[in-house]
């Protein structure tokens, strides 16, 4: 990896030599446009199939046998040869043919030994009538049956065959697929078929196969284009250049340090990846079996709690810090009240608490992103059409809650990787630290909202006795929630790959920003630390906001959420609508 | 009598055993100089005599080279060794494997025995000392369960010697 890595804990904006001005899409984007999926960005990739794959190569070979008008077989020998790179066959060629020709084994003619009635072949010796003979361009003569054995030898030996050479000893002129099609048996043929394909995607640096077992899919890569990041067609998403899961907003040498982290760690670990805890209140162990950390216990019990920190559900509001959240290291010391808190705690002064605090948040996101997508798949399999009869929708007005699960899927990657992030943030970066839980923990509320919407609400009107009027609402809850939910995550990402820049001393938006007692506001007036500034940049809505504001409707501070009623609190977070005017907004 | 037992030899196909006929008729007539084939009727395994040429370090000393053919022959390698006591050179190991790279990744069925011993005969005749190759004591001792030069993944040192 390069310099840009060095710049991580520096806060340096390591992406922003490459990606200054990558178009990212976002800031524009309304929260209605429920048709995009995921992400907006251009996108800097192509995922191709096996038919796309051998178009491509056909194009290439194409090329390069009629800009250096030879047979396709030869120019496909080239192009392998230079690791399928078109531009650089035809700058190694002009600029020296012959020795281009010597090392990739080409004759410039022809060489037509004498031919006589009768030929001997130079393998087994038989002699055969020079009709049931054939050579490659260096006239040296095998009969068909050795030509067979000698290419099939080769096909079963593995991907070297595509490097095939004369088999007289003293003659290095290439052997091509014309001549495997000419003499190879069907199965060799589709076998050197394969590895020609292979090598076009494995040899190729701007092309890899997606790392998902059993994928057969590969991607094309605009070499030098910016973010990494993948979606296959088959749904897995990864990092072109680490070819580990994605891991936005994180770089690739901290994911490599945080798996590896992990791996040594891990029998520290085992004791936290049980998966039951016992309930806080009757002790009788509790497996999670839903993807949102409110946890309700069995009956007769029925406590209601966070399985993070095994805290009172009924805490987790506002004066926890945040709608659902519970993302925040220090809050969780100070809850020494807990049985759990209480074990860390002797683990204290250790650095193993600190990673355990983070790695377990990890490891949960990573968990519910699991949970999340066989969720997914049930609603796609099943769910989505009982729902269907039971509301009489058409499926076709039912994927609003398809791109919430799809949402949901992303945003707990997302997530899963800040806490990566929140490791290896310097504990010195103060004013960083705060504004990166402060926004962490505004994620996390928004995606519980959002999990708990598309995961229980949804519950009930699959469950309903027949069609309900309380459906539209829910469709207009979940779609917006979903749009305000990737909104903020991808201000989140790029506000974390930019290094937190936003942050910086003292100043007016601080001060009115957020007074209506949010977590950012509470965990700043604790710290009594330097004040955190967002410019208005990062808010989600930016700029763009205050225009909206025009009376007609509004859009919520928080969740940007557009509203056209006129009440003065946001329906999707319960946010009071905010009345002071930022002077930068306003123009 | 040797310590390396002969390769899981599966019968020799049609087609190797009409090249094999080919080669040693062939031989009987034109043999290389300096090599003699010993007569037995195992078309399998040849034994050949090797005598140093005149003006090299193995002048007037003799060796034995053990030649087994698999099934596939010539589109597979023959397995070649020398017999106890193998030659002392640079490229030959104390049980008789020998690193010479058309005996393994750079074998062409093209080539023949008589073209194999031929290499083997300018390779010890280009030897410039008699001494073991560097690695031969952890070679050997890897080998010791029979193992066939053929599994090994020879790294080939310089041709010239
Ligand atoms: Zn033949
Ligand atoms: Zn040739
Ligand atoms: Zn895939
Ligand atoms: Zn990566
Ligand atoms: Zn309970
Ligand atoms: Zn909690
Ligand atoms: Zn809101």
């Amino acid at each position: 990896m390069d310099s840009e890595d060095d710049d991580f804990h520096s806060g340096g904006t390591g992406m922003e030599s490459d990606e200054g001005d990558a178009d990212y899409g976002f800031v524009e984007n309304d929260s209605d446009d429920s048709d995009d999926i995921i992400y907006h960005r251009h996108q800097n990739y192509t995922i191709l199939g096996e038919h796309d794959i051998i178009r491509l190569q056909m194009e290439d070979i194409n090329r390069v046998s009629q800009v250096l008008s030879m047979s396709r077989d030869d120019a496909c020998i080239l192009l392998r040869h230079y690791k399928w790179s078109v531009n650089r066959v035809h700058d190694e060629w002009f600029a020296d043919e012959e020795s281009v020709r010597k090392a990739v084994g080409l004759l410039e003619k022809p060489i037509e030994m004498p031919r006589s009635r009768e030929m001997t072949c130079g393998i087994c010796f038989e002699v055969y009538p020079c009709n049931r003979m054939r050579s490659a361009a260096c006239g040296h003569h095998f009969c068909n049956s050795c030509w067979e054995g000698y290419i099939g030898t080769s096909i079963n030996d593995g991907p070297g065959c595509l490097m095939l050479r004369c088999p007289d000893p003293d003659c290095s002129v290439a052997i091509g697929q014309g001549m495997i099609n000419v003499v190879a048996t069907e199965e060799d043929k589709k076998k050197y078929a394969r590895y020609l394909l292979r090598s076009y995607i494995e040899d190729n640096r701007k092309t890899k196969w997606c790392p998902a077992p059993g994928c057969e899919f590969a991607v094309d890569f605009v070499l030098g284009s910016g973010s990494y990041d993948i979606i296959c067609k088959c749904s897995h998403s990864f990092c072109w250049n680490c070819t580990e899961e994605a891991h936005r907003p994180v770089d690739c040498r901290t994911v490599a340090r945080w798996i590896l982290k992990n791996s040594t760690e891990s029998e520290n670990m085992n004791w936290i990846l049980a998966n039951s805890k016992p309930c806080p209140k009757c002790k009788r162990p509790i497996e999670k079996n839903q993807g949102c950390m409110h946890i309700t216990c069995t009956p007769p019990c029925k406590f209601e709690f966070c399985w993070l920190c095994l805290g009172p559900w009924s805490d987790h509001g506002e004066k926890t810090g945040g709608f659902y959240a519970c993302n925040r290291y220090e809050a969780a010391k100070q809850e020494g009240m807990y049985d759990e808190t209480e074990r860390r705690r002797e683990m204290a002064k250790n650095s193993l608490e600190r990673y355990t605090h983070y790695y377990e948040r990890w490891a949960t996101n990573q968990a519910s992103r699991q949970k999340a997508l066989s969720d997914l798949q049930d609603m796609q399999a099943v769910q989505l059409e009982k729902l269907s009869d039971k509301q009489n929708q058409p499926e076709s007005q039912l994927k609003f809650i398809i791109e919430a699960w799809l949402q949901i899927v992303e945003c707990r990657r997302v997530l899963k990787w800040t806490y990566a992030y929140g490791y290896y943030l310097p504990e010195s970066e103060y004013a960083k630290r705060e504004f990166f839980e402060y926004l962490q923990g505004e994620a996390e509320s928004g995606l519980e909202r959002l999990h708990q919407c598309a995961e229980k609400e949804l519950q009930g009107f699959i469950e309903a006795e027949g069609p309900t009027k309380e459906f539209n609402d829910f469709r207009t809850k979940l779609a917006g929630l979903t749009s305000v939910t990737r909104n903020y995550f991808e201000n989140l990402v790029r506000a974390l790959e930019t290094g937190l820049n936003d942050v910086g001393p003292s100043s007016h938006l601080a001060a009115c920003s957020r007074t209506s007692g949010s977590g950012g506001s509470i965990s700043r007036a604790k710290s009594g630390k330097s004040k955190v500034v967002r410019s208005s940049a990062f808010r989600p809505g930016g700029p763009s906001r205050s225009s909206s504001d025009d009376g007609t409707h509004w859009s919520c501070g928080r969740c940007t959420f557009v509203h056209v009623n006129p009440s003065n609190i946001c329906q999707m977070c319960g946010h009071q609508r905010q009345t002071c005017a930022h002077p930068s907004d306003n123009q | 009598m040797t310590s390396t037992s002969s390769p899981s030899t599966k019968a020799l196909s049609k087609i190797a055993c009409n090249r094999l006929q080919k080669e040693l008729a062939e031989w009987q007539v034109n043999p290389p100089f300096g090599f003699k084939h010993k007569i037995s009727d195992n078309l399998q395994r040849w034994i050949i005599e090797v005598a140093g040429a005149p003006g090299t370090l193995y002048v007037s000393e003799t060796y034995q080279l053990q030649v087994d053919f698999p099934e596939h022959y010539p589109m597979e390698a023959p397995q070649v060794i020398f017999l106890q006591p193998a030659p002392l050179h640079p490229h030959i190991y104390s049980n008789g494997h020998i690193c010479l790279d058309i005996l393994y990744d750079s074998w062409s069925p093209a080539m023949t025995v008589s073209s194999v011993c031929i290499s083997i005969l300018s390779m010890l005749s280009s030897s410039t000392v008699k001494q073991r190759p560097p690695d031969n004591d952890r070679y050997v001792r890897n080998c010791q369960n029979g193992r066939s030069p053929k599994e090994t993944r020879w790294w080939f040192h310089d041709d010239k010697v």
